[in-house]
């Protein structure tokens, strides 16, 4: 790498070394070294930048693809290291060519043009929604290439809640995936690209597509379904119906037994809370649904983190343990996510128990005004 | 002997599973929260329990390896750096609360707990653990121990020495001894729990620490008063305290502190202030309320610009959170962060803030202060460039002068963060040659070969 530098050297040197950001880390959590915590990747990237370490040390290379890139470690940190943005970095270096794991590079592949072609054509024999292009005054649904194909009913539910959004079936990735997988400049780009296919202000589903298009196109374009319903953009949340009915208009199942409000707890969107900071508006929403629960560490990672749980499975379901030991005392009927990667993490482990995963558009769906 | 035939040593003793030689991991561990000091160790072991960690002294005695204990890594004074390389023993995994009683207000843990772990089993219980240094989320109780920390409640209830009861430790040359216990009274024999308490790691390996808990106090509020300069926030400390008030908590920030928290905690401090002070008391609700009615009355006669009282208790603990953050905060302004930690009467605070703005002055830097008002505890915080190898000399040779300038008043180079590497060429202008000496005689009867935590106390 002769002498070029890896890292912005004003982002790493913000870093003091206080430790603070260590609790709240779940890779540290699990092994207690402080390799695997963020401040000891950050004295690792350091010495990758000073050439103590070489970028194909093993410690380095594991230690990069270890981090969840949940960045639970950036709101607890006081001096404002900006963690995310040395992560997205190390990786463009570290996972080049044949270092790069190699079912990371099968998910990339996904996203190129022939994919996408396949991903939208996926999309639309799944039914998520679509509805022709309209003008930058229209809000605009991004569809999320995983959601649309493994959830179209997210889409469909924020589209049943509010009919003016448009969700043109042609959109692109959002390059979420590719920044979070060593490869920053095209997932700028196809961010770039996805705001001109949606033009004026798009309305997202999905925690992870949420903070990368909010860093890239910026806040005023940019925002969460939740945050924006409570915003006071579709139907007045006062008015959501307390008695929630499926798509049929048939009441569900814990309402048609004990008549009582629903249980309803939240698993944060990892980047949605600690990158773009939304986590107070999907509570709220949730408060009006039924009887909101808390979930012991609700704003820690499930271990979905993106491509992280079909990278690293084991380590996704070590990270997950806890979180599952913790909802089996809460008796929930429903646990409410924000991120199509958390609503595939979660569904699968919860098969089988009295609590059902559903997206949180599919929740307020099922509750608006008729 | 080489590392690989070290560490295979050693997993004979801990399991393969945790030793550690990869030199990344080795980098990981060559530092601490203090900046400017890094050397690597051989290998870093962590032992699941006193047995193990008896067994690695046992081994490292017999090879004259060095050992450094460590607990978070969060220590200001370098005490954590293998200086001498060797072994890196980080107690971690040994994070068991064993025991909560009642009953006899003691609380029984394994060192790596965390300090808010053993806060927050203490509150689950009713009780209070009573020190809390800033760094408790994630410093160790081993760790507060081993550096005897302070923390913002000090004024009313002293340190963490004021709170152990007992301690198990192993020793360099393989046993494990009990000292102390359960009991608040017991003078059989030299006070070692005393001793070991803030030894930083060069007399033993603590395994297991029995802390004394307080019933908690029914309630609990903070207040802020800002001041034009940090020696006006200094004589209203010294005038809360002659009016025979004794607040738990004192803390005080100057104008740099307060921008550096508030760009952090968003709390709506006014940063237009030259300095702040943060009281708090608890006890009895109503006590609580007079005593902060008093202590606002008394900064508003020595002239504070502004009381105001935090309305909730999250508003409280919000204060205080902030107030925890201000070293990491002041690392927003630049590149390098140096913070020390001297101590001086508290009659002299005001005189010690004034020394300590000249002497920035004199040497061109930015140097903010805050710090445990009620304890004359002050953290002079030096922020500069790391590139600026000049701007760090000047520093170093600020720093020299605050240290003379404690001393002069009747101070300490240290009030809570430890000797450490950090501070170890200053320790004799505080001790004299003589105390010095015997530190190291009491050094030699625990440590024969020399092995614990070399380049600290007692080298
Ligand atoms: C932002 C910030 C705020 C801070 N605020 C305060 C404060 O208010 N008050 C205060 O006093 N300190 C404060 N500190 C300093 C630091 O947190 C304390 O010194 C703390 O006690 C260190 O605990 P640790 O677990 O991190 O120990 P480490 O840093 O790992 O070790 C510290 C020393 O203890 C020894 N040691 C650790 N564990 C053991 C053991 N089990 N047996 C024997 N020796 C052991 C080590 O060898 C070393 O000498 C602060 C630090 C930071 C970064
Ligand atoms: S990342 Fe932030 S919280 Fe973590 S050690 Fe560095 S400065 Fe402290
Ligand atoms: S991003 Fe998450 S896993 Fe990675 S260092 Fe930060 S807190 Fe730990």
């Amino acid at each position: 790498m002769a002498g070029d530098k890896i890292f912005d050297d004003e982002l790493l040197s913000r870093c003091m070394s206080c430790g603070f950001c260590l609790p709240s880390c779940p890779t540290y959590r699990l092994t207690g070294e402080e390799a695997s915590s963020p401040r000891g990747r950050i004295t690792l990237m350091r010495a990758v930048q000073e050439d103590r370490l070489d970028v194909t040390d093993p410690t380095v290379l594991a230690q990069s693809e270890f981090c969840l890139g949940c960045r639970a470690c950036e709101p607890v940190c006081p001096a404002g290291v900006q963690y995310g943005q040395l992560l997205e970095q190390w990786r463009d270096t570290e996972w080049q060519g044949r270092r790069r794991p190699l079912l990371a590079r099968g998910l990339l592949a996904m996203m190129s043009f022939v994919g996408m072609v396949g991903i939208t054509l996926l999309g639309l024999v799944r039914r998520a929604a679509v509805t022709r292009r309209g003008t930058e005054a229209e809000p605009h649904l991004m569809l999320g290439c995983v959601e649309r194909v493994l959830y179209p009913k997210v889409s469909r539910s924020a589209r049943r809640l509010v009919p003016a959004l448009r969700a043109p079936a042609v959109q692109g990735c959002c390059g979420a995936l590719h920044a979070h997988n060593g490869e920053s400049e095209r997932g700028r780009r196809l961010a770039r690209r996805l705001g001109r296919r949606l033009p004026g202000t798009i309305v997202t589903t999905s925690g992870g597509c949420s903070a990368h298009l909010t860093a890239e196109l910026g806040a005023d374009r940019v925002v969460e379904f939740s945050a924006w319903i409570a915003a006071g953009n579709g139907p007045d949340p006062a008015q959501l119906r307390a008695i929630m009915l499926d798509e049929n208009g048939e009441p569900l199942p814990p309402h048609a037994s004990g008549g009582r409000p629903a249980r309803i707890g939240l698993q944060d969107s990892c980047h949605l809370r600690n990158a773009v900071g939304v986590w107070r508006e999907p509570r709220e929403l949730i408060a009006r649904l039924g009887e909101y629960v808390e979930v012991p560490d609700a704003g820690g990672c499930c271990g979905a983190a993106g491509s992280y749980s079909v990278l690293r499975p084991a380590d996704s379901r070590a990270v997950l343990a806890p979180k599952l030991d913790a909802l089996a005392g809460l008796d929930l009927d429903y646990l409410a996510v924000v991120n199509p990667g958390c609503y595939r993490q979660l569904a699968g482990a919860l098969k089988g128990s009295r609590t059902r995963v559903v997206h949180l558009a599919e929740l307020l769906a099922t509750a608006a005004p008729s | 002997m080489d590392s690989t035939e070290l560490a295979r040593r050693l997993a004979e003793i801990v399991g393969e599973r945790h030793v550690r030689i990869a030199e990344g991991d080795l980098e990981a561990y060559a530092r601490d929260a203090t900046p400017l000091f890094r050397h690597r160790p051989d290998v870093v072991v962590f032992p699941g329990d006193a047995t193990e960690v008896a067994a690695v002294l046992t081994l490292a005695t017999e090879l004259s390896v060095p050992v450094v204990p460590r607990g978070a890594g969060s220590n200001l004074a370098a005490a954590t750096v293998p200086l001498a390389g060797g072994i890196v023993l980080v107690l971690t995994r040994l994070t068991r609360i064993l025991e909560i009683s009642g009953p006899e207000l003691l609380a029984r843990v394994q060192p790596g707990v965390s300090t808010k772990a053993l806060a927050d089993a203490a509150a689950a219980a009713g009780l209070l653990y009573v020190p809390d240094p800033g760094s408790q989320v994630v410093s160790t109780v081993g760790g507060n121990v081993a550096t005897c920390a302070g923390g913002l409640r000090g004024l009313k209830y002293g340190v963490t020495r004021n709170y152990v009861l007992g301690l198990e430790v192993a020793l360099a040359t393989g046993e494990i001894i009990r000292t102390g216990g359960r009991l608040w009274k017991d003078v059989a024999g030299y006070d070692l729990t005393r001793l070991l308490t803030g030894s930083e790691g060069t007399l033993g390996v603590i395994t297991e620490v029995t802390v004394a808990l307080v019933p908690k106090p029914a309630a609990a509020r903070t207040g802020v008063a800002y001041f034009t300069d940090l020696a006006a926030a200094g004589r209203a400390v010294a005038a809360v305290i002659g009016a025979g008030i004794t607040p738990a908590t004192c803390e005080f920030l100057d104008r740099t502190c307060v921008a550096a928290v508030e760009d952090y905690a968003h709390l709506g401090l006014d940063t237009d202030a030259g300095a702040l002070l943060l009281f708090g008391d608890d006890g009895d609700p109503e006590m609580v309320e007079a005593s902060l009615a008093r202590i606002g009355q008394v900064c508003t006669e020595q002239g504070a610009t502004g009381v105001t009282l935090a309305g909730s208790i999250a508003a409280s603990e919000d204060l205080l959170a902030a107030r925890r953050c201000s070293l990491p905060a002041l690392s927003r302004l630049g590149s390098l962060t140096i913070l020390e930690d001297a101590t001086v009467p508290r009659p002299q605070l005001a005189e010690m803030a004034d020394r300590i703005a000249a002497i920035a002055a004199k040497h061109r830097l930015t140097i903010g202060t805050f710090g445990h008002a009620g304890d004359g505890n002050l953290h002079p915080t030096c922020v500069l460039d790391a590139h600026d190898t000049e701007a760090i000399e000047r520093s170093h040779a600020a720093f020299g002068e605050i240290f003379a300038a404690a001393m002069e008043l009747g101070g300490t180079i240290t009030g809570e963060h430890g000797v450490g590497a950090a501070k170890l060429p200053y320790l004799e202008r505080r001790l004299g040659a003589d105390q010095l000496a015997l530190l190291r005689r009491i050094k030699s009867a625990f440590d024969p070969a020399g092995i614990l935590n070399p380049g600290k106390l007692g080298s």
